[in-house]
């Protein structure tokens, strides 16, 4: 209080001070340069509060979608997002049964079934294991469902149309060397991940993966976990479906099958076009999106644009991205930013020069398994286009004549 | 340093990592010993899931009466009178689309979904005859099981064959095997 009173009078003072020079300065003569005033002190230290804040001018919000507050989320502002990292206040959020925001001292992991001995884990418990940090994108396997069959709309942003797709560094345990503590018995082929939401969210995860690369994290961009990311912790099992990465992670139980669990049976599967449905589709296949230019944004006039945006697979790293402004005829290789990490956004830049003629702009990216991204034509033949889950097919912007960029199907 | 030497060394560090809790522990049965024994009273509390062939499923049991006069006051406002859906609640039709109920594969995903998240504002509040009543209300009334009279307990809901079972499929494209899933 007393810094605050303090800062208003000298303020007072300075402006007191600035108006009796103004009234004693004489007009400048034709030579002499009046020099920029400089800029006033701004906010305060005091101000800037314990925990930095964007600025008032930044642009880029997640775009809240739910009907009852409990269930649904929020997406990415992908066309105002930079390099590979989201802000952790950025990151794309689906919920079951709303946001919990748990207290680490209360908060246990659980994990039995076949194991030797079954444990009770304290946070503290498992932030004293070997940390390891890695960079990995986490995407909702929901992400461009309403785009399945025709484009939702031609205004519709990358925000809305691939916004559930995010990128952080997490930082945690790997869940092998926690589980090796209590001994896997042989016959455990799969693991049910449960959180401590209302909803009591559950996914069975085949074992080989969780030795392969899952892990229990508790941080991430080089902080504790935000309580719509599942604070105090979460499971990450890189390259799968966004909702296997069980948030406020309670309880995992080993069982030698699946447990066919609601989500994985009613939501998170995926019809084929000859009437049989597919679980346990866990992949994010290799996708790429071009963020700008992008829907709703407006090309001012011919010349230089760089055309950039993320491109990413669940199973394994970015080799190449190719972009087109022709709609498919032909292609170039965009420059990839390194280093390329693993089941990472990684993001492409293609310098462009834009005649001012309608263009329609793809991008389509394959990763090191050779897996090149579909067309609509391709996806189609692979998903039945009610489906909807795991839409990785190439996406097209136009660009009009006069400079407006929309969103299209362009096989 | 380039992107290439980098990743050389993060390679480097983490094999020297790996190596160096290979010397941390003098044999493979030594441990951190973090954690404490979970007690068997302890695991119960929490273990409510259900597998495929029934097991897990608690005792107790419900008809098609007490199931609909359970749905009438705890699901019928956001899920419909008719099963229809209210979007505006944020529920969709139960009767269509990927939450049709004649759909799903196993009965007990129904019950363990019922039990373990619903109703949204209020999820494990139902008891577990009030649950096994649901399940048979609601496979009723999609016409999965046509009998007003349908009653369910553990034995009878993990008999059930539904009708969609043989549609499902894992993914070719992934590397599970018909054995993974028994």
């Amino acid at each position: 209080m007393t810094q605050v009173n303090k800062t208003n009078r000298r303020r007072f003072l300075q402006a007191s001070l600035a108006s009796s020079a103004a009234l004693l300065a004489k007009p400048a003569s034709a030579q002499e340069v009046v020099l920029q005033p400089a800029r006033s002190t701004g906010r305060t230290i005091f101000e800037a509060g314990e925990y930095g804040m964007p600025s008032e001018f930044a642009t880029g919000s997640r775009l809240i979608g739910s009907a009852n507050g409990l269930h649904g989320g929020a997406r990415t502002p992908l066309s105002e997002s930079h390099g590979i990292i989201t802000p952790s206040g950025l990151h794309f959020e689906v919920h079951h049964g709303g946001v919990p925001d748990i207290p680490p001292h209360e908060h246990k992991l659980l994990i039995h079934g076949m194991v030797d001995n079954p444990k009770i884990f304290t946070m503290e418990d498992i932030m004293r294991f070997p940390s390891v940090s890695r960079i990995h994108f986490l995407e909702c396997s929901g992400n461009g469902e309403q785009e399945w069959s025709s484009p939702s709309s031609p205004t519709t942003t990358v925000q809305q149309s691939h916004g559930l797709t995010s990128c952080s560094e997490w930082t945690g345990v790997p869940l092998k060397m926690v589980l090796d503590e209590l001994g896997i018995k042989t016959e455990a082929k799969w693991l049910l991940a449960e959180g401590d939401d209302s909803s009591r969210m559950g996914r069975s995860i085949p074992m080989w993966k969780v030795i392969d690369d899952a892990f229990l994290v508790y941080a991430q961009n080089g902080e504790f976990l935000r309580p719509e990311q599942g604070f105090p912790l979460r499971l990450l099992v890189p390259g799968f479906e966004g909702n296997m990465n069980v948030k406020w992670l309670h309880r995992l139980e080993l069982s030698d099958k699946p447990w066919w669990t609601h989500q994985e049976v009613a939501r998170y599967s995926d019809p084929r076009p000859n009437g049989k449905k597919v679980v346990f589709s866990f992949y994010m296949d290799a996708k790429s999106v071009i963020t700008s230019p992008s829907s709703t944004m407006t090309l001012n006039g011919p010349g230089f644009y760089e055309i950039t945006g993320i491109a990413w697979s669940g199973r394994g790293k970015v080799a190449k991205v190719d972009v087109s402004t022709d709609g498919g005829a032909t292609w170039q290789e965009a420059n990839l930013q390194t280093p390329i990490f693993n089941k990472a956004h990684t993001r492409f830049r293609l310098p462009w020069m834009w005649d001012g003629k309608e263009a329609t702009l793809q991008s389509r990216t394959t990763d090191d398994t050779g897996y090149v991204q579909p067309n609509y034509e391709q996806l189609y033949a692979l998903q039945s286009p009610i489906g909807m889950m795991h839409n990785h097919a190439i996406q097209s912007w136009r660009v009009q004549q006069d400079g407006t960029v929309i969103n299209v199907h362009h096989v | 340093m380039s992107a290439h030497k980098t990743l050389k060394l993060i390679g480097f560090v983490s094999i020297a990592i790996s190596l160096s809790f290979g010397a941390l522990f003098a044999s493979a049965q030594e441990k951190f010993g973090f954690g404490k024994p979970a007690h068997p009273d302890e695991i119960a509390r929490y273990n409510s899931d259900i597998h495929t062939d029934g097991s897990g499923l608690p005792d107790g049991s419900g008809d098609v009466a007490l199931g609909a006069e359970i749905y009438e006051y705890q699901c019928a406002l956001c899920h419909g009178e008719e099963l229809e859906g209210v979007p505006e609640m944020g529920a969709n039709s139960l009767h269509e689309g990927r939450r049709d109920i004649k759909k799903l594969p196993y009965a007990s995903s129904l019950f363990d979904f019922i039990r373990r998240a619903m109703p949204l504002t209020d999820p494990g509040t139902l008891s577990n005859d009030e649950t096994y009543g649901l399940v048979a209300f609601l496979l009723n009334e999609t016409g999965v099981i046509k009998d007003d009279n349908l009653t369910l307990d553990a034995k009878s809901l993990a008999a059930i064959k539904m009708p969609n079972r043989q549609n499902f499929i894992i993914d070719p494209a992934s590397r599970f095997t018909a054995e993974d899933l028994q």
